[in-house]
């Protein structure tokens, strides 16, 4: 046997109110060592429970039906207690998706580390996974580390005992794209040096294509299509696959994909600006504080009507604390806002209701959004009575099922509880509760992070048919660029609450100004195992507006803040 | 995309109803624990109701020449020391017990889930303030204060009911304000501020549905530490007064003779204790099948 | 660390001053004052009057509240209406009595029901829980009376052990009063680790179903390790304000169980107190027990900054 793991028709179930629900059924694979095996599907797709497996954990309730699992020569499932703890760790190891849960919190992490095994020192260990000054970043507990910094730990655990088999749920998920760009490298530079195989559980297929040798495609349980990473990336066969593929949005697509049943895609034209639109919404020189942190920095800019302007930035870029104090949620401490109907500047409960119901937010976890004691229809109605759009309770009703409808939905589904929905038609139904107060501003706050990717593919289709029909000035916040590439007419590139470029879409793709935005398009991961890596060492810089003025001015809107290169040596992706 | 999107989710395992009381009843169905305590509770309060239906004998009015006698067929549970009928007393004695407890269970619930709800809404110096004042009450012990409260104002149920008011609604305050503040950061709750919906509104439509479950636990956790405080309170002659059938009066009576009628102290400690372990279960099962344990068990 | 400690500090102190009001407040709302308490019903007018001026109450309530708490400062409560003699002294010697109580009480509720907690959520769902669950339920339900006159039954009637009153005075050294100690402390007991055993059941169900518990496994540590290394520090975070409450509830719990053994406690000297309306005692207890909870939550979140890491390095820069 040259494989070091084997699944043969696996079967794993869970109970749930005396019936027993499927979760994987008849999956099998093989790794060799040394080389990386990718486990793809949305979510509910099983993959994460098929990599526990080869650890041999199972949650809570659940239990294997058929099918046996192998990892360096010995059935997992079948192993006293004893041996199963000396094969965890030792043989097989895990990273789980979410460091900073999966640490624990009253423990330094150079004992955690320990703990692990292996003869490596813990500080070695720390050095192997890059991290700086392991020492003293030994002596510390897991809430003094940043995401990134957490995650290396958890490798750094994983590999303390030099498994043969290293097993990757979601390793990067939750983390910025910089960031996730330098987990990812050093995963891969790993498994190199230690001759590990990898099972890389991921809905990324741009992480996918990045790490993998070989993908297994899953779909409810099932596989649907296994093939080198090379082969099912440029000749998919599976029409979930192509699919899967095709929704992927691209930072190259001049517009925004559309994919049909058998997995074609187009792609559609971005709408034009008409000339002379009014400009909806402007904020000008706005500030942000929480308590005495500043989280947004002097930002200025106009949407026009049937406009997208993009906010795009990392976690911590101030983009969603913009959209909020737009939307009233946030009083700004400097800077005006304003709508043509009147000041944006107080919180919505000091706007008037006309005003108030112009501007309108939708929001970024669909699950969170609505409430799940009342129908969905209701939630629709709501507002269409609250702004005085409908008269009477009936006429609310009436009106809030054509909002359902006009975003893509059965109207039937009003009497639904949001628990029976699935996230996407949530999402849609707070596309509809924004679109109730007939906004001419909707502010779309990461809309499409929680969502499956052909889910997503959806959502992005309905807004921009929307803003074409409604003719909607709409401020979209993201953190993926390839999303915004296909949706926005400009966009604006916050770090740290600080607008470092701005212009439309393709210039700034086209040709990025600032070395933080190029930085963040050379992390973005394309579904492309043959994309090209780093195209250039960007330059270490520090921002140097003020002295001589702010901006850059590359035409047509396309502008810069100054920056200037420094020479220090470049630190390793450390974040 | 044309073709409309019906496919139901697959998420969506319970087919919770739109109604509130069908989910609880279906919540109630499904754990067996919550079903036998509300049957016990259910039990005690029929009992109460129709006592003059179940015994002849009058509770109060004594026969002195019947004085402390074990259990026989006339008397089931024996006499006590007055040569009353123990059983026909621990009958009645449901209704001073359940009568006072749930009224003042209801009134400090109602109290409690108000103003609970108002701190998490409101937040800022009200909820600071608040915490102080609730803290200050808290630090006294319960009994002290319903034990001044009592011998000031006497012994009627109004000012019992009153008195336990004032001692639990700081708990239940903290339970509910617990349970909101897990609600109030929720986006459907920051859109109905975004819409510049009202603090009650806001409340109404959108916290209270999301804590009726926790509020109901609550009431029947409450409940049993209403009882046993109300009978501590009779047993030291704070409570109810003799010759009032109750409980807690009826164990501080009989105690001494309790080697030689040990039932007259026996049958009042079992009807109390099936009372409260009723109310315990019912609210351990509910809180358990809503799931809203974790919230209850920190007050 | 530092300022977490202090702001706790003075937040104590801001709890204890609004206690000592509201304390001061509720005893003038009573209905008769200590002059018509010392002269009785049938008191003239003018006689309440002269002794009013002598005990100084016809002055404004501030300034007899501010005299009352310059007092307690120094441990002076004033005099007893009933028995003359100074508050302070009398409180503490009932309060010592209870203490000892109280010791005992804790020393084996706490350790018992953190034990019997943690086994129980442990075992979820299987009979040692189903066991353990079932016991403190029942536990919780029956009244303290109750408790203690079935452990006098049992342990002072049936089978002659203990005794089942006290018959000394609150002057009584521990060694007389040690052999009363065990029954009282027992019916405590039972009745406050009801609640720690289920507050430490369902913190341990919780932090063993955290995903940092899953990587502790898959890392191959053996059970032991997992639980009393990884799970069992962030579990009895909750664990300790609950016990916290429980020690402080104490200070007015005892009162029922030290009735029914006559034990000369502080419980005792509130019933008894409250029977006479003797308002300088009452007013005294009231403040000692607000001490008491202020102090057991403050030793409650200390521990917890102890235990939390989060806590003890906040503003520590990263």
């Amino acid at each position: 046997m040259t494989s070091v793991v084997s699944v043969d028709s696996l079967c794993v179930a869970y109970r749930s109110g005396g019936r027993e629900v499927p979760v994987v059924r008849e999956v099998s694979l093989e790794v060799a060592p040394g080389r990386t095996l990718a486990l793809v599907g949305e979510s509910g797709s099983g993959k994460s429970t098929v990599a526990a497996t080869l650890l041999g954990h199972l949650r809570h309730g659940s239990r294997v039906t058929g099918g046996r699992v192998h990892v360096d020569g010995r059935d997992v499932f079948a192993l006293p207690a004893r041996e199963l703890r000396q094969l965890r760790g030792g043989t097989v190891a895990m990273v789980a998706q979410n460091a900073g849960q999966a640490l624990t919190p009253t423990m330094r992490i150079g004992r955690q580390i320990a703990e692990a095994g292996g003869e490596m020192p813990v500080v070695d260990l720390l050095d192997q996974v890059r991290l700086p000054r392991p020492a003293e970043l030994a002596r510390r507990y897991p809430h003094e580390l940043s995401g990134g910094q957490q995650q290396r730990v958890a490798i750094a655990m994983a590999i303390a005992a030099r498994p043969k088999v290293l097993v990757l749920d979601e390793p990067t998920t939750g983390l910025d794209v910089i960031t996730q760009r330098g987990v990812l490298d050093l995963i891969a530079a790993l498994r190199d040096e230690l001759g590990l195989a990898a099972v890389l559980v991921s809905h990324d297929l741009g992480v996918v294509a990045h790490l993998a040798d070989e993908v297994c495609v899953l779909n409810a349980g099932r596989v649907v299509e296994a093939a080198a990473t090379r082969r099912l990336f440029t000749a998919p066969q599976d029409p979930y696959t192509k699919r899967l593929l095709a929704s992927v949005p691209r930072l190259d697509d001049p517009g925004l994909a559309v994919v049909n049943e058998a997995g074609e895609r187009t792609v559609r034209a971005r709408a034009a600006v008409p000339d002379g639109a009014p400009v909806a919404v402007a904020a000008s020189d706005v500030t942000v504080d929480y308590g005495s942190a500043r989280a947004v920095h002097g930002v200025s800019f106009a949407v026009r009507r049937g406009e997208v302007l993009a906010l795009v930035g990392e976690s911590g870029s101030g983009k969603s604390t913009l959209a909020w104090t737009l939307a009233g949620l946030r009083t700004p401490s400097g800077g005006t806002m304003s709508h043509e109907a009147g000041d944006l500047g107080r919180p919505a409960p000091k706007r008037p209701l006309a005003l108030r119901r112009r501007v309108q937010l939708v929001f970024q976890n669909a699950d969170t959004s609505l409430n799940p004691r009342r129908s969905v229809g209701d939630a629709v109605s709501r507002p269409l009575r609250f702004f005085g759009t409908a008269t009477g309770r009936t006429d609310a009703d009436e009106q809030a099922r054509r909002l359902i409808s006009d975003v893509r939905l059965d109207p039937a589904l009003a009497d639904r509880l949001p628990a029976q929905l699935s996230g996407g038609q949530r999402q849609r139904i707070g596309i509809a509760r924004a679109l109730a107060g007939e906004p001419d501003v909707l502010i779309a706050d990461e809309i499409t992070t929680a969502l499956d990717v052909s889910v997503q593919a959806e959502v992005l289709r309905l807004l921009d048919d929307l803003r074409r029909e409604r003719d909607l000035a709409c401020l979209f916040i993201s953190h993926d660029l390839a999303v915004v590439r296909g949706v926005a007419d400009r966009v604006v590139v916050l770090r740290r609450g600080v607008v470092v470029e701005e212009g439309p879409t393709e210039a700034v793709f086209g040709a990025p100004g600032h070395p933080y935005t190029r930085r963040l398009m050379a992390a973005a991961l394309e579904p492309d195992p043959d994309a090209p890596g780093l195209p250039e060492d960007t330059p270490e810089w520090v921002d140097a507006a003020g002295t001589d003025g702010i901006w850059t001015d590359l035409g047509d809107g396309h502008r810069v803040r100054h920056w200037q290169p420094v020479n220090t040596p470049v630190a390793e992706g450390v974040s | 995309m044309t073709a409309l999107d019906t496919t139901p989710a697959t998420t969506a395992a319970t087919p919770a109803g739109p109604h509130a009381v069908t989910r609880a009843w279906r919540a109630l169905r499904s754990s067996r624990t919550a079903l036998v305590g509300l049957a016990v509770v259910a039990v005690h309060i029929l009992v109460a109701l129709l006592a003059p239906l179940l015994t002849s004998y009058d509770p109060i009015a004594g026969d002195a020449s019947q004085a402390l006698l074990g259990p026989s067929p006339q008397h089931w549970a024996g006499t006590d020391q007055y040569g009353r009928d123990v059983l026909a007393r621990v009958l009645y004695g449901g209704r001073y017990a359940l009568g006072v407890s749930v009224a003042a269970t209801l009134v400090t619930v109602a109290l409690g889930t108000v103003v609970g709800c108002a701190a998490a809404l409101r937040g800022g110096w009200f909820d600071d303030l608040l915490g102080r004042v609730l803290d200050a009450i808290l630090s006294v012990p319960s009994i002290l204060a319903l034990l001044v409260v009592v011998t000031a104002l006497g012994t009627g149920p109004a000012v019992i009911v009153l008195a336990i008011a004032v001692v639990y609604v700081p708990q239940v305050v903290r339970v509910v304000r617990g349970a909101a503040l897990a609600v109030v950061p929720m986006d459907y709750v920051t859109a109905a501020r975004a819409r510049g919906e009202s603090t009650w509104a806001i409340l109404r439509r959108e916290v209270l549905p999301n804590i009726t479950d926790v509020v109901c636990v609550e009431f029947a956790m409450r409940a049993s530490w209403v009882v046993l405080l109300i009978s501590s309170l009779s047993f030291l002659g704070f409570g109810a007064d003799p010759p009032t059938p109750d409980w807690g009066l009826m164990v501080a009576e009989n105690r001494t003779a309790i080697t030689v009628v040990p039932m007259a102290s026996l049958a009042p400690i079992i009807a109390l204790a099936t009372l409260v372990v009723g109310l315990n279960l019912a609210a351990d099962g509910l809180a358990k099948a809503w799931g809203v344990d974790r919230i209850r068990e920190g007050s | 660390m530092l300022s977490f400690t202090l702001r706790r500090l003075a937040s104590a102190v801001g709890t204890l001053f609004l206690s000592s009001v509201l304390v001061f407040l509720a005893v003038q709302a009573l209905p008769g004052d200590v002059a018509t308490q010392i002269l009785g019903k049938d008191a003239t007018p003018d006689a309440v009057a002269a002794l009013r001026q002598q005990l100084g109450l016809d002055r404004p309530a501030w300034e007899r509240y501010v005299d009352w708490i310059k007092g307690a400062l120094h441990g002076d409560f004033g005099t007893s209406l009933v028995s003359g003699k100074g508050v302070g002294g009398e409180v503490a010697q009932y309060l010592g009595n209870s203490a000892l109580i109280a010791f005992v009480t804790v020393l084996f509720a706490v350790t018992g029901s953190l034990v019997l907690g943690v086994l129980a959520g442990l075992y979820r769902d299987r009979w040692p829980d189903h066991l353990i669950s079932t016991v403190s339920l029942v536990g919780m339900s029956v009244p303290e009376f109750v408790v203690a006159t079935v452990l006098v039954l049992c342990f002072s009637v049936a089978l002659p052990w203990f005794p089942a009153v006290v018959l000394y005075g609150p002057e009584a050294g521990v060694g007389q009063l040690l052999p009363a100690v065990w029954l009282p402390a027992l019916a405590l007991a039972v009745v406050m680790a009801a609640y720690i055993v289920r507050m430490a059941r369902t913190s341990v169900i919780d932090v063993m179903a955290g995903e940092f518990v899953t990587t502790a496994r898959l890392k191959g540590l053996s059970t032991w390790r997992i639980v009393t290394r990884h799970a069992l520090p962030s579990a009895l975070l909750p664990t300790l304000h609950v016990i916290a409450l429980n020690v402080a509830w104490l200070a007015g719990g005892v009162a029922v169980v030290e009735n029914v053994f006559n034990y000369p406690g502080i419980g005792k000297l509130m019933l008894s107190s409250v029977q006479n309306r003797d308002l300088p005692v009452i007013q005294a207890i009231a403040l000692v027990s607000a001490v008491i909870y202020v102090v057991c939550n403050l030793a409650a979140d200390l521990g917890a900054m102890a235990l939390n890491p989060r806590l003890r390095t906040r503003g520590r820069t990263r």
